[in-house]
């Protein structure tokens, strides 16, 4: 865990990277969607995890679907990472998190890293790349920089770039979220929870394993257009859970001697073992007070673990423990129970 | 309309679409950058790894240039092919690592791709080991053959011979196949490197025509993790 400064520091260059104030709603992913919906683990799930969500018991669940950007205008149709955090409600009154995003990896591997990142990475101002300098790009058979969206006028995407540039374990991240487009639906994209954490079997074997969540529906991106949809994404959840309720596998990836336990920069290999840990099935959108309940001032905190889920020692993991709970109480979001007896 | 698009911009936009840009791309282009900043072939098969994970389900891609580019050529390397099926399968069952192989005709290339755990070497010098000659009828019907003929006797040079048309696996993300171009070009450069992540596009193009086919990405596997061994335990097979 880092030092309430640093923690406080992590939490204020975010801010201080925004287009503008954001008042009291998150500084990244600030505009979600709560969902309700209920998890029930596999037949093998509990062979593997002691945890009480994966005893095969159906759990309530609580899911904030949200755009990575920081600010508050939604741009739904820009290309961008999205967020699922998810709580599993225990039947204690305490809750396990798995906060989750459609980048396969994070782009810095511990918070010296983030600092420097976010001194390189700061807003500039974005204008669309002279169409004689496009001609050279394509005549060295480079990519071009993107356009801009109709009234983006800053990005960090040359910072980004720049970044990456100096920094190969970087690379990834920094490539991929240039790619990363815009789903047709929150419940058409794969999330991925990045992290390495250690879940305890019942015969008391510890192991190291990533998570993901796979959508039962398929993923799907959106055509990237110019002038993309600035709002499609609430309304088409609410029209799809109407209709049927979405469904997302839980697949738990296994580690083994030898990978990357604590650098989040670094995903493992397709060819480790896969575990379908169960599924989750989203079933309504609350509305109202009760949206405003699920979708802003639910907090979630990655290191909120039932027992027999652990942290690893990834710097980033335990960084996020306390940048998570300043942003919580600079917003006012709801506290959340970290143990039964609230000590 | 995006603010300060002009005509030139869209046009620009929409030139890698052209019939033209994709013909100077190819044509021009491509060859020209291949001169001035050439590129290595990288080496085929699987990635070293010591992990068990990478060490099971591993993929040969072995392609075979026929020496007769005719149907004749082809239906000789079917017929290759159909005579010693039992021994080739016998052969791969007496492997014992081997969970699927085939033989495919692509263009004027035999082929043989499978999945094997292990070490290369080993599943090749087991193959060849056990069926031996028999497989010398199909090596005979390739371009460079004759030099591994008799296989069994030339068991080393075979391996090797093999080596060198098993395809290049591409890894599965962009920047791990930076990496395998750094590492064949010997630059172990440590951070603050100097990369330009924009020319990804060119080296990419580039490492295709060192490599002209490639496998693409470690492939999908519906239990990764599991030997032969242990599917058919687990299945009851009696192996
Ligand atoms: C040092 C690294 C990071 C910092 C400083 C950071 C910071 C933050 C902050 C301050 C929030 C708002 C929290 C709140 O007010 O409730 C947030 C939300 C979020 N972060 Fe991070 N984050 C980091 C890394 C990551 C990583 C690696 C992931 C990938 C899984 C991630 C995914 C998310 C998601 C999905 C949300 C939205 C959660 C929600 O819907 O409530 N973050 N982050």
């Amino acid at each position: 865990m880092v030092d309430p400064p640093t923690a406080k520091r992590l939490v204020q260059v975010i801010h201080d990277n925004l287009p503008a104030p954001v008042g009291e709603r998150r500084p990244v992913h600030t505009i979600g969607i709560g969902v309700n919906g209920r998890f029930v683990a596999s037949e093998v799930a509990r062979s593997y995890c002691i945890a009480e969500h994966f005893d095969g018991e159906p759990v309530d669940v609580s899911i904030r679907f949200s755009n990575g950007l920081g600010g508050l205008e939604q741009h739904d149709g820009w290309s961008d990472v999205r967020g699922m955090a998810v709580r599993f409600h225990l039947k204690n009154g305490t809750g396990s998190d798995l906060i989750a995003t459609t980048l396969g990896e994070f782009f810095v591997r511990n918070v010296d890293d983030f600092f420097k990142f976010s001194d390189t990475a700061k807003r500039e101002p974005f204008r669309r790349r002279h169409w004689l300098l496009k001609i050279l790009d394509f005549l060295q058979l480079k990519i071009p920089q993107r356009n801009p969206y109709p009234g983006e006028t800053q990005a960090i995407d040359a910072g980004a770039l720049r970044y990456a540039n100096q920094h190969r374990f970087s690379q990834l991240g920094i490539f991929q979220v240039g790619l990363i487009g815009a789903p047709a639906s929150y419940a058409r994209a794969s999330y991925h929870a990045v992290h390495t954490f250690w879940v305890t079997a019942p015969d008391g074997v510890r192991r190291p394993v990533r998570f993901y969540w796979q959508p039962v529906a398929g993923v799907r991106n959106i055509k990237p257009t110019p002038e993309p949809c600035e709002k499609y994404l609430f309304d088409e959840l609410k029209k799809r859970l109407k209709r049927w309720p979405a469904r997302f596998m839980l697949m738990m990836t296994i580690g083994e001697e030898g990978d990357t336990l604590d650098d989040c920069t670094k995903p493992w290999p397709g060819t480790r073992l896969r575990i379908a840990m169960g599924t989750l099935t989203l079933t309504e959108i609350p509305e109202g007070e009760d949206q405003a309940t699920a979708g802003e001032r639910i907090s979630f905190n990655p290191c909120r673990l039932a027992p027999g889920i652990e942290p690893s020692n990834d710097p980033i993991l335990k960084a996020r423990l306390g940048a998570y709970e300043v942003s919580r109480e600079m917003r006012g979001g709801c506290p959340f129970k970290w143990r039964a007896d609230n000590a | 309309m995006p603010d300060n698009e002009g005509l030139m911009d869209r046009f620009v936009d929409r030139l890698p679409e052209t019939a033209f840009f994709k013909f100077v791309a190819a044509r021009i282009l491509t060859p020209l950058w291949a001169w001035w900043t050439p590129v290595k072939p990288l080496p085929g098969g699987p990635h070293p790894s010591f992990q068990h994970g990478d060490n099971v389900q591993c993929m040969m891609n072995l392609i075979m240039p026929l020496k007769d580019k005719s149907p004749v050529g082809r239906a000789h390397a079917a017929m290759a092919i159909s005579q010693h099926k039992d021994a080739i399968f016998a052969g791969l069952n007496n492997v014992g690592t081997v969970h699927f192989a085939r033989f495919v005709i692509v263009g004027d290339n035999i082929c043989m791709f499978s999945v094997y755990d292990g070490d290369f070497t080993n599943y090749i010098r087991d193959f060849i080991a056990t069926i031996g000659e028999v497989f010398d009828a199909v090596v005979g019907l390739v371009e460079g053959g004759e030099k591994v003929i008799p296989c069994d006797k030339n068991v080393e040079a075979f391996i090797q011979w093999v080596h060198e048309r098993d395809l290049y696996q591409v890894p599965d993300t962009p920047t791990d196949f930076l990496r395998d171009q750094e590492r064949l070009n010997g630059d172990k450069a440590v951070a603050p490197v100097n990369d330009d992540l924009t020319l990804l596009p060119r080296k990419m193009v580039l490492q295709l025509r060192a490599n002209a086919n490639v496998s693409l990405g470690s492939g999908y596997r519906a239990y990764p993790g599991y030997s032969v061994a242990q599917v058919r335990k687990q299945l009851g097979l009696g192996w």
